[in-house]
């Protein structure tokens, strides 16, 4: 009985321990990046969420309308800051130092034009 | 050293510096300032906003424009002043303590059609207006123009016989051909194409879909009396440069579409757009010897061109079409010898190509000139039963329409000039049908607006029909906002229309009745008023609206297809006593939960005409309707499931019967329809470029007892595959994919 106690218990500790790792090595790949965007209104917001959250490997993603600050948390093994800049861009707006997709760009409503400035 | 003599006078300047600046804020804290229209700067702009850039403080202009800004503790020195319908504007105002701004209107109230950003009424139009959205269209299934309005509770698609499957909208208790149909604003499958029209536009070419209640502008023509749907395709410069669609459905009906776009230069791009579709399989689920659904195959091509240089927009499209559908009993097949099975054919030829030219004057965005011209052909043959009806329209019309204000942008204009011609054969058991309508038109539009919660849209057009003489349409739309969240809309005014019997009841050719047609028919002009109210709210933090609306129509004269008084026949003759429609709704819209969204509506439709004297209610309308549609989506619309249901009461019918028809003190052949419900599900599934769905319509697999009177002797006198009011296949599962590259 005593035994089998025992071994329970430590089957319990190497599950935890193995969890523990598990979650560790998962943290590990996760990055989070800024990016600087042209983007100007809560519907620039809306758009670029959502182009995020269909790129792979993108687990959140945030952006502050007022900093135009897109946050972006990804894993490191499934895409890198350069897609997510590309991203970005495809989405129609400028990512750091790097332009708008024109075509994109656009496609944009009125509103998300960055002429407009911050509103 | 010069420097130790230097740097206490250094010190010293700067600490007068700062003194300086920090006095500065200190003596003007704060920012007074007045906003007006830029080509008027004695109308002011009232509610205009006014906030300090990246952050949320500001305010809003009052009654003469004027704000104050308290500039004390904010660190930016720019504001960003906006107004509905003008261009916002950034401004640094750094020392300043007072401001005058001028802002420039928007060429045009431009509603972007964004993915769940829209509300689906729209705040701005002066009529009570609908959008279909893109989203909402892939709400359901594909891929048609019929299928489009399946969530949206305004527009009711009713099948029109038991045999053909043809599908028609009707608008306030009216038939489809009392809506004016557009696309891009151009009027187009009119006339001759009217039975199939829905099938014509695939839903992949559709952008999104504008549904106006009621009346509308005079600039399209005369024709509308019920109401516009616009159709906007798919813009050139937009649009994805790929998209693709597949569908299949349980009765082995495909669909495949794709669409290609290209910028080919900086001035020129277009879009090329497919669709097919084919049904080859003969099912009959009812067992009535008669297939439920009229088989078919269509292919269908459009392009579309967009030019744009400087002030000149120019937008070229050319649409081909062709389709065959083969409908009636099972074992019917094409060129058998008549009287063997019971069959209807039909095929169709269709070239529509149109021009859309704007110039806009150099420094006035206001002010424009724009030609607008189409070119149609439309030629079919078709067979129902032992009756032969073929048809031939040829028609082209131009507009010519210029734009500007007087004064300044509270009050703009339009006057324009146009002309249709129309030029029709018809054969339908060997007697011809022909006319030939030239309609040189000028039209003239004034729109008030008085930027604060005013717009009076009035507008009048005179056209001299080489058949009918003179006729004038006025029309007037006022839009009143009594709050920014309430807003009362009226619309009155007159529409007109040379009715075309036969292909309008394609429906009765598949009966025994005859064709009677009692005298000259004149054309149809009818009167139409009506308002709505559309209110805005906020529960609990999630946006809402309720809608109602209450529109009556009545008609001067009227072509009545009278159905009731002669069991044996569909007579055609005017109007005799009267004639009129009683429409309201109420629909609220509310996000329930994040994601959760529910429409419901209530429809009352009184629609009544004089048959042989006698005041009767239209058939095949019901009294009383319900729909509901509730709508489901995770964030980012990864996951989007939709159920709409709709309830039908009772609707009246004509009867064949004769013991109804002999009955004593009733002249009327009448029956009625049961009650019933529909209920139409689909679940999608987004991932980057691929969508996948599955779906179902009619899931409670309802299906009207005996759609075809007397199916088992279509030859016979008891004959009426006519009087359809409900589904007739039953449950249809479809499944289907998109793949686009924006």
């Amino acid at each position: 009985m005593q035994k089998l106690k025992m071994f329970v218990l430590s089957l319990v500790m190497a599950f935890i321990s193995i969890s523990v790792q598990a979650q560790t090595t998962k943290k590990s790949t996760d990055e989070t990046i800024q990016v600087k965007t042209s983007s100007v209104c809560n519907m620039c917001k809306k758009s670029l969420e959502k182009a995020m959250a269909y790129e792979k490997g993108v687990k959140s993603s945030s952006l502050d309308v007022n900093s135009q600050v897109l946050t972006v948390v990804f894993d490191s093994r499934k895409t890198n800051a350069d897609n997510i800049r590309k991203t970005v861009n495809a989405t129609g707006y400028d990512a750091d130092d790097k332009p708008a997709d024109a075509r994109a760009y656009n496609k944009l409503d009125d509103c998300c034009k960055k002429e407009n400035g911050v509103h | 050293m010069p420097s130790n003599f230097i740097s206490p006078i250094l010190a010293k300047a700067f600490t007068v510096l700062v003194f300086a600046l920090i006095a500065l804020p200190a003596t003007a804290q704060q920012l007074h300032g007045r906003i007006a229209d830029q080509t008027d700067p004695t109308q002011p702009l009232v509610g205009a906003s006014v906030v300090w850039k990246g952050t949320a403080k500001g305010t809003a202009t009052d009654a003469n424009g004027q704000f104050i800004l308290e500039t004390s503790d904010v660190q930016t020195s720019e504001v960003i002043v906006s107004y509905l319908g003008y261009k916002p504007d950034t401004l640094n105002v750094s020392g300043k303590t007072e401001v005058s701004i001028l802002l420039s209107r928007s060429t045009t109230i431009k509603e972007a059609v964004v993915e769940g950003q829209k509300e689906r009424y729209s705040s701005l139009t002066p009529t009570n207006s609908q959008i279909i959205t893109t989203r909402d269209l892939e709400k359901s299934a594909c891929c048609n123009l019929a299928e489009s309005f399946e969530t949206n509770a305004s527009v009711e698609v009713t099948t029109t016989d038991a045999v053909s499957g043809a599908k028609q909208i009707q608008m306030l208790g009216l038939d489809g051909a009392y809506t004016l149909l557009t696309t891009d604003n151009i009027p187009s499958l009119r006339g001759l194409a009217t039975p199939y029209r829905l099938n014509y536009l695939s839903g992949t070419y559709i952008e999104s879909i504008d549904i106006i209640k009621g009346m509308g502008s005079v600039l399209n023509g005369y024709e509308s009396i019920s109401g516009q749907v616009n159709v906007k395709l798919k813009d050139p410069e937009k649009t994805e440069r790929l998209y693709f669609n597949l569908y299949g459905n349980s009765l082995a009906k495909f669909d495949a579409n794709l669409n290609v776009s290209a910028q080919v230069s900086p001035k020129w791009s277009t879009v090329l757009m497919l669709h097919g579709n084919h049904l080859g399989n003969r099912v009959d689920r009812n067992n009535d010897g008669f297939m439920d659904v009229a088989l078919g195959t269509q292919y269908n091509v459009f392009n579309k061109w967009k030019y744009t240089h400087n002030a000149i927009v120019s937008e070229f499209g050319i649409n081909a079409l062709t389709e065959e559908r083969l409908g009636g009993q099972t074992n019917y097949e094409k060129d058998q010898p008549a009287g063997q099975n019971y069959g209807t054919e039909s095929d169709t030829d269709r070239l529509f190509a149109y021009n859309k030219t704007s110039y806009t004057f150099p420094g006035k965005p206001y002010q424009s000139i724009g030609l607008i011209s189409s070119a149609t052909h439309h030629k079919f043959n078709s067979l129902y039963g032992l009756r032969r009806y073929d048809g031939e329209q040829n028609s082209a019309s131009g507009r010519l329409i210029f734009q500007s204000i007087i004064g300044h942008t509270g009050h703009t204009y339009k006057v324009g000039l146009s002309y249709n011609l129309d030029d029709y054969t018809e054969t339908f058991n060997g007697q011809n049908f022909s006319r030939t309508e030239h309609v040189p038109g000028a039209f003239a539009e004034y729109i008030f607006n008085n930027a604060e919660n005013l717009t009076v849209v009035a507008g009048a057009r005179v056209d001299f029909h080489n058949l009918y003489g003179n006729i004038f349409t006025p029309r007037l739309n006022v839009k009143y906002d009594l709050t920014a969240n309430s807003i009362f809309r009226v619309a009155a005014g007159k529409g007109y229309r040379v009715a075309n019997p036969l292909s309008e009841n394609t429906g009765a050719m598949v009966s025994s009745r005859s064709f009677i047609f009692q005298e000259d028919l004149d054309p149809e002009e009818a009167w139409n008023v009506g308002g709505s109210f559309t209110h805005y709210f906020e529960l609990g933090g999630r946006p809402g609206a309720f809608i109602t609306d209450y529109y009556y129509t009545t008609f001067n004269n009227q072509v009545v297809a009278d159905m009731y008084s002669n069991r044996n026949a569909i007579e055609f003759y005017n109007l005799v006593g009267r004639s009129y429609s009683n429409s309201f709704q109420a629909e609220l819209q509310y996000e329930v939960l994040k994601g959760f969204d529910v429409k419901t509506a209530y429809k009352y439709f009184d629609v009544k005409a004089t048959y042989n004297g006698q005041l009767m209610q239209k058939p095949m309308i019901p009294e009383h309707r319900f729909f509901v549609n509730l709508g489901f989506a995770t964030p980012f619309d990864k996951w989007r499931a939709d159920l709409t249901t709709q309830f039908f009461g009772l609707m009246p019918l004509a009867s064949m019967d004769e013991a109804d028809h002999n009955h004593p003190n009733n002249l009327i052949g009448k029956r009625n329809s049961d009650r019933f419900y529909t209920v139409n599900a689909q679940v999608t599934r987004a991932f980057k470029r691929w969508d996948v769905y599955v779906g179902g319509e009619n899931l409670l697999n309802f299906r009207q007892p005996d759609p075809i009177m007397g199916a088992s002797d279509p030859f016979g006198s008891d004959f009426d595959g006519s009087m359809v009011w409900g589904p007739i296949t039953g449950r249809v599962i479809y499944a289907g994919l998109r793949y686009r590259i924006d």
